[in-house]
């Protein structure tokens, strides 16, 4: 008896897989996003740029579909390659991959299906010619969204930094940001100190040591902080909702409908650019344009800046804006992406500030 | 000063209810390794209805009260959910250490699955800002600490942490449970009722979980719940085991805990720690340096319970 319903059960268990298989193997999506660590929708860099893909996949009618690796923020190579893999499998002509950990997996999953288009957001050529990579001049966004903290009168700054010092967009991000204010410290004559942290937050995600972190530089003093990967900044608004005063800098896209307290965004144009690849691609200029190029997007191509509209300044007026983001686009501001390697390390921030007297950095490691 | 007891307390009050949480099971003889699973799901349901509650519209203008019911919601959810465990343990007999282990596996995929289905992304962030923190600046320093840049679950842990610890110390019931984590045949042969006294032990643990769980996401993350807790459960196990089972000892380890570990975070903003200039792991390797040393010299008169773990069989005198 036992022995019957175990292989009536077993007979169950398999016809429902093959149903599940079968009905999966009917749907097929054109665009595929394949998420960096962190989580789709982490209110800024995966969802960005999935919102890119969205947008043109809805306007065309085009099928498209999102794919995690396994194990979220301690995702491996193999599971990047299996997502890869699956987006292949399910169809994908294209598939879109933000973040420079996809490096590995991409080249492997690129170089076995040659007729899949890449799209390697915050990455380089890796030599193949259906692989396009974007990167962007983060530190224009960042020495933006600094400069215009300063000139509102923030003279005590604070940036806190995912991937633990070897993500190249958060640190050129910071970099950018340690430039700004302290190009309009000099300007304005005023003394501003900067503290400057890849402690926590080295998986992009929230935490009780962050927020305790965020809460105590706060305390100390802290007028804004920028919250500079992903998830983080669940804690840094935890901790600035404690206080009276504690405000915020989003980071990649507009984080302003998060809460009140983020005054601005230094963001970049993820969708903007996601939506123009998918043009050029369904436009047949894959091969003219992208294959195995390298876009890097900066204030030029709009893909840089703060939005001014859903900034809440007190100072800084609109004006003054234009006329920064006009020079930086102009290239008539030099902002230094020069960062090593592994920037959670005090020595190269104070020496890139060294010869202005106005900048204080105050280094938590 | 008053900010690192804040601060402590915000790390202290899940560790401390949780493993009081896990202090229930065990006393009733049940190893609850699922606090962590527990917790996961309490979170997460808890989210689920702050998330409800502000897509309807209800409780929005009242943030103290919304925070409260998602605390009991999260707190029924992890009891429904440790029920899991202990029908494994009571009713099939099953070994407690798989069961839990089995039910840690489960919550994240559960709440992944769920959250999935229904919110389409791993990750359930609140509709609105959402802060249950109270702001009073006039207050008095001692009172700032409970009612300035605090929590309410802050004092609401404190006194229940007390009055279950009086209770299982002091009533018929609370003394009977215990009789049933050191020698249920002895306590059969009185005539109570060794598998119930497990379950309620093992429910009132699940609940205390669920409810630290949502704690925890509520006072550091703005109530955004994931398919993790970053391994406060078995954090919390280990101060079990460090406060030797007993609550006075939960709440020195729990409060040695949070303290250590919000002076690593902190310690940039103080000057006195500054100039120390330690790094935050040597703050981060105390807490489990004291506990191995404390186990070393204390493991020969251990206060665990003598019959937990092992399925109760009447037969077996």
């Amino acid at each position: 008896m036992k022995r019957a319903v175990s292989i009536v059960l077993c007979l169950a268990m398999i016809l429902c897989s093959v149903a599940l298989f079968a009905s999966c193997g009917n749907k097929t999506y054109e665009i595929a996003i394949v998420t960096d660590v962190g989580q789709l929708k982490d209110g800024g860099f995966n969802e960005g740029t999935y919102n890119g893909a969205k947008n043109y996949a809805e306007k065309n009618n085009i099928t498209y579909q999102y794919y995690q690796p396994a194990n979220g923020a301690n995702a491996t190579d193999n599971d990047r390659i299996a997502a890869m893999r699956q987006a292949v499998k399910n169809g994908a002509k294209i598939i879109i991959a933000p973040g420079f950990l996809q490096a590995t997996a991409m080249e492997t999953v690129a170089k076995d299906s040659p007729e899949v288009k890449f799209v390697f957001i915050d990455g380089w050529a890796l030599g193949l010619d259906n692989v396009t990579a974007v990167v962007y001049k983060e530190e224009e966004s960042g020495y933006m969204a600094g400069y215009a903290a300063v000139m509102d009168g923030y003279t005590k700054l604070g940036g806190t930094f995912g991937g633990g010092g070897t993500n190249p967009a958060c640190n050129r991000f910071g970099f950018g940001f340690v430039q700004g204010a302290a190009a309009a410290a000099s300007e304005l004559a005023t003394d501003i100190e900067i503290k400057y942290s890849y402690k926590y937050g080295s998986g992009f995600g929230s935490s009780p040591e962050l927020q305790t972190q965020i809460a105590g530089w706060y305390a100390a003093g802290t007028q804004v902080v920028f919250s500079c990967g992903g998830s983080m900044v669940q804690s840094v608004k935890s901790a600035a909702e404690e206080t009276t005063n504690g405000k915020i800098i989003g980071v990649d896209v507009d984080q302003a409908s998060l809460s009140d307290r983020v005054i601005t965004s230094a963001v970049k144009g993820l969708s903007v650019s996601v939506e123009k690849i998918l043009t050029q691609f369904y436009a047949g200029e894959w091969d003219a344009k992208l294959a195995n190029k390298t876009s890097n997007l900066g204030a030029a191509d709009d893909a840089t800046g703060i939005p001014f509209d859903t900034s809440r300044f007190q100072k800084f007026t609109k004006a003054q804006y234009e006329a920064l983001f006009a020079k930086v686009k102009a290239g008539e501001i030099s902002i230094s992406s020069e960062v090593p390697e592994n920037c959670n390390d005090a020595a190269w921030l104070t020496a890139a500030v060294a010869d202005n007297a106005h900048v204080t950095i105050v280094f938590d490691k | 000063m008053t900010f690192i007891i804040q601060k402590t307390l915000v790390y202290s009050i899940p560790l401390l209810i949780v493993a009081l949480a896990g202090m229930f099971a065990e006393r009733s003889g049940i190893i609850n390794l699922a606090l962590e699973g527990e917790m996961i799901f309490g979170a997460f349901i808890g989210a689920v209805a702050v998330y409800l509650f502000q897509t309807g519209n209800i409780l929005v203008e009242h943030p103290q009260i919304m925070y409260v019911v998602a605390m009991i919601i999260g707190a029924a959810a992890g009891a429904v959910y440790s029920l899991l465990l202990s029908f494994s343990a009571v009713k099939l007999k099953a070994d407690q250490t798989i069961g839990g282990t089995a039910l840690n596996m489960l919550s994240p995929a559960l709440v992944n699955t769920l959250a999935l289905t229904f919110f389409s992304q791993e990750k359930l962030v609140m509709p609105l800002s959402t802060n249950f923190v109270l702001k009073n600046e006039d207050a008095g320093e001692f009172l700032k600490i409970f009612i300035d840049k605090a929590y309410i679950s802050t004092p609401i842990i404190i006194i229940l942490f007390i009055v279950l610890s009086v209770w299982i110390y002091k009533t018929r019931t609370g003394m009977r449970m215990r009789a049933c984590g050191e020698h249920p045949q002895a306590a059969d042969s009185v005539g109570i009722n060794v598998d119930k006294m497990r379950y309620l032990g093992t429910t009132i643990s699940g609940a205390l979980a669920g409810c630290g769980g949502y704690i925890y996401i509520a006072t550091t993350a703005g109530g955004t719940a994931e398919s993790t807790v970053a391994g406060m459960g078995f954090l919390a196990l280990a101060i079990m085991i460090f406060g030797n089972w007993k609550p006075l000892g939960i709440a020195l380890g729990a409060v040695m805990f949070g303290f250590l570990k919000c002076i690593g975070a902190v310690s940039s903003s103080i000057d006195l720690l500054k100039n120390l200039g330690l790094p935050m792991y040597f703050y981060n390797i105390i807490p489990y340096f004291v506990v191995l040393v404390v186990l070393a010299f204390t493991a020969k008169k251990s206060g665990c319970p003598k019959a937990e773990g092992i399925p109760y069989d009447k037969g077996m005198r």
